[in-house]
Parts: structure tokens; C-alpha cells; sequence
């Protein structure tokens, strides 16, 4: 069997409810043994052991407030875990929050170059597709491409920043619900994007409520509750846990 | 401490990135762009020059030396050097609360954004070298001599020293909001603690305990301003006491500042 590209290991992050009113700064850099437990704290992940192969379309599954989206900052390696580790071999495209790198003063072209080399595409190649990358996000933004992007609409920049994004030719995409942010038609563009990202053999992880996008996409699931793995099987079997419980 | 200096260095583009951003998003809505960078320090300059050079010029000992003569350079020279260290304190306390949507989805290392910040800064000082080398011109105090490797010294030391306070006060600012408050004041501390506007011999010459003027030496700014006016004046050349002091000090601060930085980077990803 090949080496999985994103490999977690009893993984976990703690989290501390009022932190502020707590914190000494004695306590932040002398790190609290278990011997006073702190009754703020919690884990919105912990003991979380999966593996996912190459190729694999693994779509994340359970109800709010579960830690499918500190996963996914796990993965992305913006979050640092307390306990276990997290392997990812491979760079990340994370399609998380799409305006996110924008800056508000700058034109729409200076932010997809700077977005688009933050992310590490070369300059020359963001110049020789800088027209398809504009066209992609549609008509409005190309219009607009020149003005600064705080005069944008949140789904224009959301539709740029998945056009620069989608451009990545890393192994591992990040998925957290962007399908529902633009409309049917921008919809349906992502749609066939991820497909043929798919198609080159990328991975994907998905986090969606959505069970429609999800069966669409994803071979395998993992179902979440309470920040604990429950299951780990096909999407259809992490579908079926989750329903179980939502629907009785 | 190794591995996240060589992550840094893979780092390097989106450092150079950040800078320019920040610098041209800052320039770009203004008419006068680039010029602000130098009017606001020397319109602070004519301000202590007219209550220090004028109305207070004709004391008795002012304890300026060569600079008797060249109080404008002098001052000029302090002012441009604290217009780096102020505002790259002043911004790299903010440099990870302002930018928390981009850390939180990009993964650069993290040191890039406050050390981003003392670079940008630094690229304004340097489009200040210019004036300073007119004036001393004017002033006749431009010799070339060994005294202008004073220059690369004092910036050298000041990036060291900024670099480190920077990575404290970011990381700290997160998780302690009210740093971003006491540097307000702090700064302002800081500044009438250095010798920008007089003198360091006036410091040393004044009646007050010895423990006063050792601790007034603590501050690494204050050697790092005397290097900056020993380029004109090379009478301020610090001792080698002063010097080591600042050295110290300012090595201290960073590999201090790099690691508390690393310290509370877990609790700052979550906190952000």
C-alpha cells in the first residue's frame, strides 16, 4: 500500500471557554499539568485517527459544532494540535475562505497576484493565465478588474478567489461549503472545476452538509460527533450514521 | 530554533510579498505617496527645532559637541532612525490581529508578518538616507571615513532589536489585548528615553544617582542613536561599554522574542 498523504494520529486540540478571564501570564508559558483540570476547557477534537490515500475524496460529515472545521485548519497546518499529529505530505489548496488573502485597497488584479503568488504560483504563469483566471469568475468581475476590490460584492470576491485558488496545482484540496455561497450558475462551474481536479488525481476533502455534493464527490466519509470519530467507512456509511441521528 | 529559521527563509517571497503590499496599499490613495514617509518625520524635526534649536538654542552648555553648530542634522538623524523603530513597533503589535483572516487559511510562517512589518518600515528609512546625506552636506559634516560604517552598524543592530521586539509584541498583543494599549504609551517613553532630541552627553553630565544613568543605558536604542550620530559626529561613538550593552540586549531580545513567538503560537493560532 503507498504512503497515505494525510495521515492523523490520535489527533487533538483543546480549546479553553473564557480564556481571558483565566489566563495568567504565568500559565501561558508554563504549560498546566493534569493535575488542576480546568473547567473551561474542551475538545472539539481529540483521539482522531485516520488516514487518507492519494486520490481519495473524503467528505467530512456531522452537525455544527462537531470540529469538522478545525479539522480542516488542522489539515491546512494553520492550527496547531495539543495532542497526537497530523501528517500531510503535500502542499494544500485551501479552498476555505475564498476572499480571505484579499486586501480591500488593492485592484482585483494586483490581489489575484498577490494572492496567487502568496499561494506559490510563479508570476509568469499568473501573467499567462491571468485572462482565463479573470474569466472564469465571470462577467461582472472582469468588468470591474480594475477597481479596488472593496467595491466588490462578497461573491464576486468569492468567485475570484476560487478562480486563483482552483489554479493550484497542489495534491490536497480543502472543501468547506463554498458551493454555498455563489449562484447557480457559478455553482455549476465548481462543480465541473473540482470534477476535473478529481479526474488529475488530486484528494480531496469535503466538509458539506449537503448530501448531494457529497455522495457527488466523495468515495470515502468520516462521520464526527462531538469531536470524536465515529465512523470511518464509504460516504454512504458516514451519510447513513449521520442521518441516524439527526432524523430520530 | 534552527528548523523555523530555515521555514523562514523558505518564506522568503511571501515576506517580500507581504511588504510590498502593505507599502503600496499604503501609498496608493494618498497624492503625495511615497513623499509622506519623509514629510511626517521632518515635520516633527521642524517642531523640536524650533523649541530646542530656537527657543532653547542660546543655553549655556547644551553638551552638543561637534553637533553645536549642526543641531538640524542631529535631530533629523535621531528623528528618521525613531520614525523606523516607532512605527515597527507600532505596527507589528498589530501585525497578527490585523492580518487574522489571511493566517487563518495560509499556511506561510508565521514570523513573516511581524517581521514583514520592520521590513516595510525599514524600506521608508532608507528613502530618507538621501535628505540626511544633503544635509550633512550643507552642514559640512559628511566626511568619508571610517565613521560611515556607523551606518550598516546602527542598522544592523536596530533591525536585530526591532526584529525581536516585534515577534514579542505580536504574539503577546493576541492573547493580551492590552499591549496594544500600553504601547501607546510606552512608545512615547521610549522615545524621550533615547537621545534623539539631545544629546547622550547631557545624560551623563547631569546631577542624578549613577544607577539612573546605567539603567538609561539598558535601552539599546540609546546605542544604536549614538551610532547613527557618530556617522556625522564621530565623538558619539559609543564605548565599547555602551556598545556591548546594546548588542547584548538586542540579541537577547530576538532569540527572546523568537521564542516566546514559538511558544505561543498554538495558543495564537486559536485564538485568532
Amino acid at each position: 500500500m503507498a504512503t497515505p498523504i494525510i495521515e492523523a494520529e490520535g489527533l487533538g486540540v483543546r480549546f479553553v471557554r473564557n480564556r481571558r478571564r483565566q489566563m495568567r501570564i504565568r500559565e501561558m508559558f508554563i504549560h498546566r499539568s493534569n493535575r488542576s483540570p480546568n473547567p473551561g476547557e474542551f475538545w472539539p477534537l481529540r483521539d482522531v485517527n485516520f488516514s487518507v490515500n492519494a486520490g481519495d475524496a473524503l467528505g467530512v460529515i456531522g452537525r455544527n459544532g462537531t470540529g469538522k472545521s478545525t479539522l480542516l485548519r488542522l489539515i491546512a497546518g494553520v492550527l496547531i494540535p495539543d495532542e497526537g499529529k497530523i501528517t500531510v505530505r503535500g502542499r494544500v489548496a485551501p479552498l476555505l475562505e475564498l476572499s480571505a488573502g484579499f486586501s480591500n485597497d488593492l485592484t482585483g488584479r494586483e490581489n489575484v497576484h498577490l494572492v496567487g503568488s502568496l499561494h506559490g504560483l510563479s508570476s509568469n504563469f499568473l501573467k499567462k493565465n491571468f485572462d482565463e483566471i479573470v474569466d472564469f469568475a465571470g462577467d461582472q468581475v472582469s468588468s470591474a478588474i480594475d477597481t479596488p476590490v472593496r467595491h466588490y460584492s462578497s461573491g464576486m470576491k468569492v468567485r475570484l478567489g476560487f478562480s486563483v485558488i482552483a489554479r493550484l496545482s497542489h495534491p490536497i484540496l480543502l472543501v468547506d461549503e463554498v458551493m454555498a455561497v455563489g449562484d447557480a450558475e457559478f455553482r455549476k462551474k465548481c462543480y465541473t472545476t473540482i470534477e476535473r481536479l478529481l479526474a488529475e488525481g488530486r484528494s480531496l476533502v469535503l466538509v458539506s452538509h449537503n448530501e448531494a455534493d457529497l455522495t457527488r464527490f466523495c468515495n470515502r466519509g468520516l462521520y464526527f460527533e462531538q469531536g470524536k470519530l465515529v465512523t470511518d467507512g464509504t460516504v454512504q456509511d458516514a451519510l447513513d450514521a449521520y442521518n441516524s441521528v439527526v432524523r430520530s | 530554533m534552527t528548523s523555523s529559521v530555515t521555514t523562514l527563509w523558505e518564506n522568503r517571497n511571501a515576506l517580500g510579498l507581504l511588504v510590498r503590499r502593505d507599502l503600496s496599499v499604503k501609498y496608493q490613495q494618498s497624492i503625495l505617496g511615497y513623499l509622506w514617509s519623509l514629510i511626517e518625520p521632518l515635520g516633527v524635526a521642524a517642531i523640536y527645532w524650533f523649541v530646542f534649536g530656537v527657543l532653547y538654542g542660546t543655553g549655556a552648555d547644551r553638551h552638543l559637541g561637534d553637533a553645536n553648530n549642526s543641531y538640524p542634522l542631529f535631530l533629523i538623524t535621531g528623528i528618521f532612525a525613531w520614525s523606523w523603530a516607532n512605527a515597527a513597533m507600532g505596527e507589528a503589535t498589530s501585525a497578527l490581529t490585523g492580518q487574522a483572516r489571511l493566517i487563518t487559511t495560509m499556511k506561510v510562517a508565521r514570523q513573516v508578518f511581524p517581521i514583514g512589518r520592520v521590513l516595510g518600515r525599514f524600506a521608508e528609512f532608507v528613502a530618507g538616507i538621501p535628505i540626511l546625506i544633503i544635509l550633512a552636506i550643507v552642514f559640512g559634516e559628511l566626511h568619508f571615513d571610517w565613521q560611515l560604517l556607523a551606518l550598516p552598524l546602527a542598522i544592523l543592530l536596530q533591525t536585530v532589536f526591532l526584529t525581536g521586539l516585534a515577534l514579542l509584541l505580536s504574539s503577546l498583543n493576541v492573547l493580551l489585548r492590552d499591549v496594544e494599549k500600553l504601547m501607546r504609551l510606552g512608545l512615547r517613553f521610549l522615545f524621550y528615553a533615547t537621545p534623539i532630541i539631545y544629546p547622550l552627553a547631557l545624560v551623563q553630565n547631569a546631577d542624578m544617582p549613577g544607577w539612573v544613568k546605567t539603567v538609561y543605558e539598558l535601552n539599546p536604542l540609546v546605542g544604536i542613536m549614538q551610532l547613527y550620530h557618530a556617522i556625522w559626529y564621530p565623538e558619539m561613538f559609543p564605548s565599547a561599554q555602551l556598545l556591548g550593552v546594546t548588542v547584548g540586549i538586542s540579541l537577547v531580545l530576538l532569540v527572546g522574542g523568537w521564542w516566546v513567538f514559538r511558544r505561543l503560537e498554538p495558543a495564537v493560532l486559536k485564538e485568532l
